[in-house]
């Protein structure tokens, strides 16, 4: 457990700018949580000053060579042969995924779709507007909102289950959690009223081996990618985004997520997103760790939503919480 | 005299005979009619031969409100220990970890009457609350605690969980001792501090099972030897199956503040 203590602070305080600017590049289309202000020198490059290889623990991985070693797999499923379910035979994703990596990336930059015309509403944050100040350290994971639906509402480590009728994402920071049924093998009947939420309400289906899932019914709140201040603000969503997933497992040990974006109140067109790989962990769950609240960058939001109700935004009550910095790629390989 | 015998044999073999259909007879009997003791032969089963829990179910709002104890609260306010309840004299209902969107374990989780969703998957039962953005992750094979090494305090502990013929029996360690039993709404009494503290010493034993199509019962003892001089039981409860295929996306949203989540919890 001390080492374990260890390996996460080492993975998230005490790498310094190496692991983040990497999480930069990475994992900022998904939205990661900013914990602190944080601007990578534009000097930085992955891996230049990686400092985890003398403070993590033998056996335990960093992100560098982690989504390094992602990189540069290929893909054997006559090796490792992609599991199946023992109730209709598709393909099983149950596993605990972490390294990613685009492996192929957008054909076009998803700024580049966005109409003129939506730059107003972009500027105040979109539906959030005047709740999350872009220009300073919000984002919606520092609401303890989602990651962004353009990456299938995925954290940083997730684990996936299949299960008779459904598909279940459980991310491990924040808890957050998508159920996706998949059609004709789910005799429940569907709920037609679900209330508009960040995650939008999906349904699945099968085409061969690939689940097909499309994500409709969103609140307009989710970013789609972060803001980059002063010039980029945030790339906002409204209730028209529509999003088909493509899921599927190359072999037993990786995943691949593909996503096309269309929303037509933001996007001139659909956005295809990266071809996003993920590895597996060697553990079969993922552990707790609920996006927790800071008191007193709570009090702050308090203050600035009440600064902002008085400037007549008609903000209500606002707080913010960081991340929890704990978690399954902590623990490394090391295996249990 | 073989005359005799032979009608005695044939007696006996009669009478045994009759015995052994009239037993049959009554074993079916009891089979058909011992519900819900025996109800487990029409309990559905997933495909893997598990009994089926999975659904979407609600519960009643239960707790001490109004002067009714609806969950055996009065019972688990006499159990605090004497150095407990001096600790609960420092607190107020705003130290309440739930109004800072920490993820409510069970049983107080089962407490608010909000939807939760039950789905299995071969080795583990998903729980997913609608109140809280949190899902309890069960293994169901009756494999040991994760290992001391990797095991970490938490607001939902370390479950386990294996079958007791159709009941699934969770065993729940490692809580991080931030948690309420219930919330400072529960009042047993006038004089009720209505803090409801753990400790890291918390031990929970669950039973889940289905008692008919669309009813769940759920019962829970807790045993805290650092706060309770005795395990405090739960009433049995039963959660009603739902008509959706899935619980709406849960979030404890901040912006909301604490004390629309609070209403949010009463509601």
């Amino acid at each position: 457990m001390r080492a374990r203590r260890f390996a996460l602070m080492a993975l998230v305080a005490g790498c310094g700018p190496a692991v983040l600017a990497v999480f930069a590049v990475i994992a900022a289309p998904l939205g990661l949580a900013q914990v602190r202000p944080y601007t990578p020198p534009s000097s930085a490059s992955a891996g230049a000053d990686d400092q985890s290889g003398t403070l993590l623990p033998p056996g335990v991985e960093s992100a560098t060579e982690a989504t390094k070693r992602v990189a540069s797999y290929t893909p054997d499923p006559a090796k490792y042969p992609v599991p199946r379910t023992s109730w209709d035979g598709k393909p099983d994703f149950s596993g605990v995924y972490w390294p990613g990596v685009n492996i192929i990336p957008a054909p076009v930059l998803l700024e580049s779709l966005y109409r003129p015309d939506a730059r107003e509403y972009r500027e105040g944050g979109g539906a959030a507007r005047g709740l999350i100040d872009w220009r300073s350290i919000d984002s919606p994971a520092y609401h303890c909102w989602p990651p962004s639906p353009a990456n299938g509402s995925m954290a940083l480590t997730f684990q996936l289950a299949s299960a008779p009728g459904f598909l279940l994402m459980l991310n491990e920071g924040g808890g957050t959690f998508r159920i996706i049924p998949i059609a004709g093998e789910n005799e429940r009947p569907q709920n037609q009223s679900r209330r508009p939420s960040f995650q939008g309400s999906s349904l699945g289906h099968w085409e061969g081996d690939v689940l097909v899932v499309e994500v409709t019914n969103f609140n307009g709140r989710p970013w789609l990618g972060g803001a980059r201040p002063p010039a980029q603000p945030p790339q906002t969503s409204s209730d028209a985004l529509r999003i088909v997933e493509r899921w599927s497992r190359p072999d037993g040990k990786t995943l691949d997520f593909q996503a096309v974006v269309e929303d037509p109140k933001m996007l001139t067109g659909a956005w295809t997103g990266p071809l996003h790989r993920r590895a597996m962990l060697p553990y079969d769950m993922i552990q707790e760790a609920p996006c927790a609240q800071d008191p007193a960058l709570y009090a702050r939001h308090r203050e600035y939503a009440a600064s902002a109700s008085a400037r007549g935004t008609g903000v209500r009550g606002t707080g913010a919480r960081g991340t929890a910095a704990r978690g399954t790629a902590a623990r490394g390989r090391g295996g249990r | 005299m073989s005359r005799r015998a032979m009608t005695i044999v044939v007696a006996v073999v009669a009478v045994a005979a009759v015995l052994w259909i009239v037993r049959d007879a009554v074993t079916e009997n009891s089979t058909a009619d011992g519900a819900p003791a025996s109800a487990g032969a029409s309990v559905a089963k997933t495909p893997w031969g598990e009994p089926d829990l999975s659904g979407v179910w609600k519960g009643e709002i239960v707790g001490a409100r109004d002067g009714r104890d609806t969950f055996n609260l009065t019972t688990l306010e006499g159990l605090y220990t004497a150095d407990a309840r001096a600790r609960m004299k420092q607190l107020s209902a705003k130290d309440d970890p739930a109004l800072q969107c920490a993820p409510l374990a069970f049983p107080r989780a089962a407490m608010l009457g909000q939807p939760l969703q039950i789905i299995q998957s071969p080795g583990f039962t998903f729980v997913f609350t609608q109140a809280y953005p949190a899902v309890r992750i069960i293994p169901t094979t009756g494999r040991p605690h994760t290992a001391e090494q990797y095991l970490f305090p938490s607001h939902l502990g370390d479950s386990t969980a294996h079958w007791d013929g159709d009941t699934l029996v969770i065993d729940v360690i490692s809580f991080n001792g931030e948690s309420w039993l219930a919330s400072a709404e529960d009042r047993p009494t006038n004089a009720s501090t209505a803090i409801w503290l753990t400790s890291p010493a918390m031990h929970i034993v669950e039973r889940w099972r289905r008692i008919d199509a669309d009813t769940l019962e759920y019962q829970a003892t807790v045993a805290d030897p650092q706060t309770l001089t005795m395990p405090w039981e739960t009433p049995r409860m039963t959660f009603k199956r739902q008509p959706a295929d899935r619980i709406e996306e849960a979030l404890c949203r901040p912006e909301d503040g604490p004390e629309t989540y609070l209403a949010r919890l009463r509601s």
